[in-house]
């Protein structure tokens, strides 16, 4: 039942939650006292990051612990480990593009060395590198075992990417979704839209990351087949010869 | 057994039907070893040269008003990043930038900038400006690039304005 109501519901809500975010922040929400209309870009830019370091790799963080964990190691968390890297790298890009586009009117720079923008990028290379070692590796279960290994060792810069902002002094603002005294100083409207984007947008995540998976799960099938095929075939070669 | 297949060689275990997996996969382990090996590298060659431009060269991104000040007989005509508050009244458009005072919470410094300021640049904001002092013992800040350092709050231009029935803003 939650099965079928997630194929069902999770793409229509997703994209009925992001359509409503960018109706609300283009055209109900105010401009702001400082940025003027550049503020519409944080319904987009806060949420794109919040899924690709905190959910995006925290999923597949948590799923490759999991595997790594021999009660609860299975070929679905694996699965998910790598789709929930594959979706965080779109979401990665995306972070790194609107930041610069969001960058370039508002700091007057498409990009800055700072701390926070140069880890982001780092867990960029990350991601690209989690994805390189699964196919620098056949075996299945040894590609499974280093890749979740890689995730989790390359996990530590999501915290060093959150704090940079407070550990350093960078051109980047400091955070204002999770800030050392938990609040938000967004003006009432543009706040609620805010929170309405993260939500849209961690949505977005998880049905991405169920379409990820279930062309995971149909290329293993496909791949079964094909083997089970070449046996077949070899098993007749050899009664035949 | 051995049988040729696209021009190379197979070893097969066994002519029996139900014995059909191959003999030697240790070839492919050394190749996916070395594979392994070669992404590593180029990831950690890619972090480091991201940190090398990046976070080590500038882990703080600028130095403050009052630390440059403080430093000003150490750092000469150095390039450094300085930040700021854009002191009020202050700004005066020049034909190849601006000039203007930026303070921090002891001490000021006149800067004169080129190139065309950022659009979000105006009083009383914080910014961070490329540039070196004129000398070791000057305060006056010759900038080549005005970056505008923005807070995270957010408040609406027009808080109390609303929308009569007609549609008009008000």
């Amino acid at each position: 039942m939650t099965k079928k109501l997630g194929r069902l519901a999770l793409g229509p809500a997703s994209l009925g939650l992001l359509a409503l975010t960018f109706w609300l922040g283009y055209f109900v929400t105010p401009p702001d006292q400082v940025q003027g209309e550049l503020v519409r870009l944080l319904y987009i830019h806060p949420a794109v990051a919040w899924v690709a370091l905190y959910v995006s790799f925290g999923t597949a963080t948590i799923a490759s612990a999991l595997y790594l964990w021999p009660r609860t190691r299975s070929e679905a968390l694996d699965r998910i480990a790598a789709s929930a890297v594959e979706v965080s790298l779109f979401f990665i890009a995306l972070t790194l593009i609107s930041g610069s586009i969001w960058g370039r009117p508002a700091w007057g720079v498409w990009w800055a060395w700072d701390a926070r923008l140069t880890s982001t990028a780092i867990l960029g290379v990350f991601a690209l590198g989690y994805l390189a070692l699964r196919r620098a590796n056949d075996d299945r279960e040894q590609r499974a075992r280093r890749a979740a290994v890689f995730c989790i060792l390359t996990a530590i810069n999501v915290p060093i990417i959150h704090f940079s902002v407070l550990w350093w002094k960078t051109l980047h603002q400091g955070a204002s979704v999770l800030s050392s005294n938990r609040s938000i100083k967004v003006h009432g409207s543009m706040g609620l839209t805010l929170l309405l984007s993260f939500i849209a947008f961690t949505l977005t995540f998880f049905w991405l990351l169920r379409a990820r998976y279930r062309i995971e799960v149909i290329r293993d099938e496909k791949l079964q087949r094909s083997l089970a095929t070449s046996i077949e075939q070899r098993r007749t070669e050899v009664s035949g010869a | 057994m051995v049988s040729r297949y696209g021009g190379g060689v197979i070893t097969v275990a066994s002519s029996s039907p139900d014995q059909l997996s191959p003999v030697a996969p240790p070839a492919i382990k050394s190749r996916a070893r070395r594979r392994n090996l070669v992404v590593l590298v180029v990831v950690a060659l890619s972090v480091v040269a991201l940190l090398t431009q990046g976070l080590l060269g500038s882990l703080n991104y600028f130095k403050t008003v009052d630390e440059a000040l403080a430093q000003r007989h150490l750092l000469g005509t150095k390039v450094i990043r300085l930040e700021g508050l854009v002191a009020p009244h202050t700004i005066s458009r020049t034909s190849s930038g601006a000039s203007f005072f930026l303070t921090g919470l002891q001490g000021k410094v006149f800067v004169v900038a080129h190139g065309t300021p950022p659009q979000l640049f105006r009083a009383s904001i914080p910014v961070v400006v490329v540039g070196h002092f004129l000398s070791s013992t000057s305060s006056s800040f010759d900038g080549t690039q005005i970056m505008v350092k923005h807070s995270s709050t957010y408040i609406a231009k027009h808080p109390k304005r609303v929308k009569a029935p007609n549609g008009s803003v008000r």
